[in-house]
């Protein structure tokens, strides 16, 4: 489990996101929503190690200000909204790099063939010997993901489950890219392994969350499962969009449809 | 996605084993490549040993190489061979080695292809200390040279190697991001002022002190001897023994600082091994022979192009790379105006400037510089 007590972060003389608290559980997909500049990336950078913060963080127990980055490594794998590469690298050389920490949980013999697993897992079958900085910006994105895969294959490790952060995994994919990156995702939380997703398709979000994070102006709004969540009044209050809530009648998953739009 | 997946099922892909290698998969390319370039510096080596103005032969230079009954050669041949040549090969090949792999480092730890101690003002500092202990030795930098004696001049070029990386890294570096732009124009403006300081020094200077500093600043291995392979030599072997520890770290730095933090690399340790190593292997090899150039940006951008960026296999590709070529561009200064010789740094800049020109040309499309 993670779990975020109290969290603040302060960049410069500006409070970026103040008192956070909620837990992530393992085997479950934790989707963190809200407008721009709500505080979503700063929360999952400290999240990632990458800022200083007030308050608790700790994975499985263990306070993420005692970890060293090897340590951490070994818990989760995190996956950038986008990277850009000033060197010529293939992309099987790229997801290979997800093997960096030696932790991947696959069993020796098998390791050495995860990159090409895990390119057809993100549906890049045949891509290893392509140019990375020859791709597609959606092509790019999923072999960062093939990457990140490769670091944690297996959800648990030592009986310990292991986690993925994804920062707006879907943003630059189209639709059935976007469908196949949730199901993996959907996958590794119901092999033991918890999620954390950034998310700005509420959409996507109600099918797959199991728990909403809904941030607002830097503080967390509510959390919740998305049909608790994801209400006119809240997405009106949170994003200052009256839209209409519609709910499948068979499944009670909730659906925003722009076109309800009161402008 | 399934489809895919069950094309090419693992097991079946195992069950072939290492005789099938995966698309994209450099390693052994890379491996071939070191192999051949192992080999090709010790024809280089042999050759080296035979060419220069004097003509003890070929076959003095493989006998000498043996281990064994020496006595076959001539007195001559022996004193040219061992004490004049073989110093000077050796040292050649480590500069060369150093010089190519402080320039890979250097790439893989400001993200750029470009990036190079010569270019961007690294040696230039390196040079400041040199010259520094050169002319000052005598007066204020006394109890400098008290104190490290016989290692005074390289420890001197490897503080001011390392001060002048630090100052570089400080300017060009915001949150992990290296502006090319800011890190070429700060390197200019750090060449510059240790030039203007190494100016004021060659004022200084008197004519014996003035005559090393010619030498030293067009660049030379002809003043290599045992004695300077003592005293630069442990600064580059170490360099040279660090670097393959390095290529993890710099694998990683190519995804960006935040991700090689979160493939477990601990990144600001790694930076500062990082920049003494480059310090140390520029320092050292400048303190012997002065600026040789483009060597660090020439090298390690062919082999890119040829086995990729992988840090695990560019290293040492570029030390074997590196040494071949210094040695051949010796070679040539040695004998293209025999029996005179040609500063070395002359024929690598004459070779290298026109390669980086053609780098630059072909990132323009690439890059915004």
């Amino acid at each position: 489990m993670i779990s975020v007590s109290n969290v603040s972060v302060i960049l410069g003389r500006k409070t970026i996101i103040k008192d956070v608290s909620f837990n992530a559980q393992a085997g479950e997909m934790t989707v963190i929503v809200g407008p721009n500049g709500s505080g979503k990336t700063t929360l999952m950078r400290a999240l990632s190690g990458d800022l200083p913060f007030a308050g608790k963080i700790t994975i499985n127990g263990h306070s993420l200000s005692h970890l060293k980055p090897w340590q951490m490594a070994a818990m989760r794998a995190i996956l950038p909204q986008s990277t850009s590469l000033s060197f010529p690298f293939t992309v099987r050389e790229i997801v290979r790099l997800g093997l960096t920490s030696g932790r991947s949980g696959a069993a020796p013999h098998v390791a050495a063939d995860l990159p090409d697993e895990a390119l057809a897992l993100v549906d890049l079958a045949g891509f290893g010997g392509r140019f990375y900085q020859e791709l597609s910006g959606g092509e790019q994105q999923r072999v960062q993901l093939a990457r990140v895969l490769c670091q944690v294959w297996q959800p648990v490790l030592d009986d310990q489950p292991r986690f993925l952060f994804l920062d707006e995994p879907v943003s630059s994919l189209d639709i059935k890219h976007q469908l196949i990156i949730m199901q993996i995702a959907r996958a590794f939380a119901t092999r033991g392994g918890g999620v954390i997703a950034i998310l700005h398709d509420l959409n996507l979000t109600s099918m797959y969350a199991d728990r909403v994070v809904v941030m607002h102006g830097g503080r967390v709004d509510c959390v919740g499962t998305a049909q608790e969540v994801l209400t006119d009044d809240r997405i009106l209050r949170v994003y200052e969009c009256a839209l209409k809530v519609g709910a499948l009648p068979s499944r009670q998953v909730p659906f925003i449809l722009p076109q309800s739009a009161v402008m | 996605m399934s489809e895919s997946a069950l094309m090419r099922p693992a097991a079946l892909r195992s069950e072939q084993g290492g005789s099938t290698r995966a698309e994209g998969d450099r390693s052994f390319l890379a491996r071939l490549v070191i192999a051949a370039l192992a080999f090709a510096l010790l024809v280089t080596i042999v050759f080296s040993l035979a060419a220069g103005a004097s003509d003890a032969s070929l076959v003095s230079a493989i006998t000498a190489l043996l281990p064994g009954d020496s006595d076959v050669l001539s007195l001559r041949d022996s004193i040219i061979i061992y004490d004049i040549r073989l110093p000077r090969i050796v040292l050649g090949a480590l500069i060369g080695a150093s010089l190519a792999v402080s320039g890979a480092v250097m790439q893989g730890l400001f993200r750029n292809p470009l990036a190079d101690p010569g270019i961007v003002g690294v040696s230039a500092g390196a040079g400041l200390g040199a010259v520094s202990v050169i002319v000052l030795g005598g007066t204020i930098l006394a109890p400098f040279i008290a104190i490290f004696s016989f290692y005074a001049l390289p420890v001197a070029a490897f503080f001011g190697a390392l001060v002048f990386t630090l100052i570089l890294y400080a300017v060009a570096t915001r949150r992990g991001q290296t502006s090319i732009a800011t890190m070429l124009l700060a390197g200019i403006a750090l060449g510059a002022m240790a030039l203007a300081y190494i100016g004021l020094l060659t004022f200084l200077a008197d004519d014996r002190q003035l005559r090393d500093l010619t030498f030293w600043t067009l660049g030379s291995l002809a003043g290599s001897n045992w004695p300077k392979m003592a005293a630069a030599g442990p600064f580059i072997v170490s360099a040279l023994a660090i670097s393959p520890f390095l290529a993890r770290g710099l694998n990683g730095l190519a995804l960006g600082e935040a991700s090689a933090s979160h493939l477990g690399i601990p990144v600001q340790r790694f930076k500062r091994i990082a920049i003494v190593v480059v310090a140390a292997a520029t320092g050292a090899s400048v303190a012997v022979s002065g600026g040789i150039g483009f060597v660090g940006v020439v090298v390690p951008h062919l082999l890119r192009l040829i086995i990729g960026p992988d840090h695990r296999y560019l290293l040492p590709a570029s030390a074997l790379l590196g040494a071949s070529l210094l040695l051949l561009a010796d070679a040539v200064s040695r004998t293209i105006v025999a029996p005179s010789e040609l500063p070395i740094g002359i024929v690598t800049a004459a070779v290298g400037a026109p390669v980086f020109l053609w780098i630059l040309l072909r990132r323009r499309g690439i890059v915004d510089l």
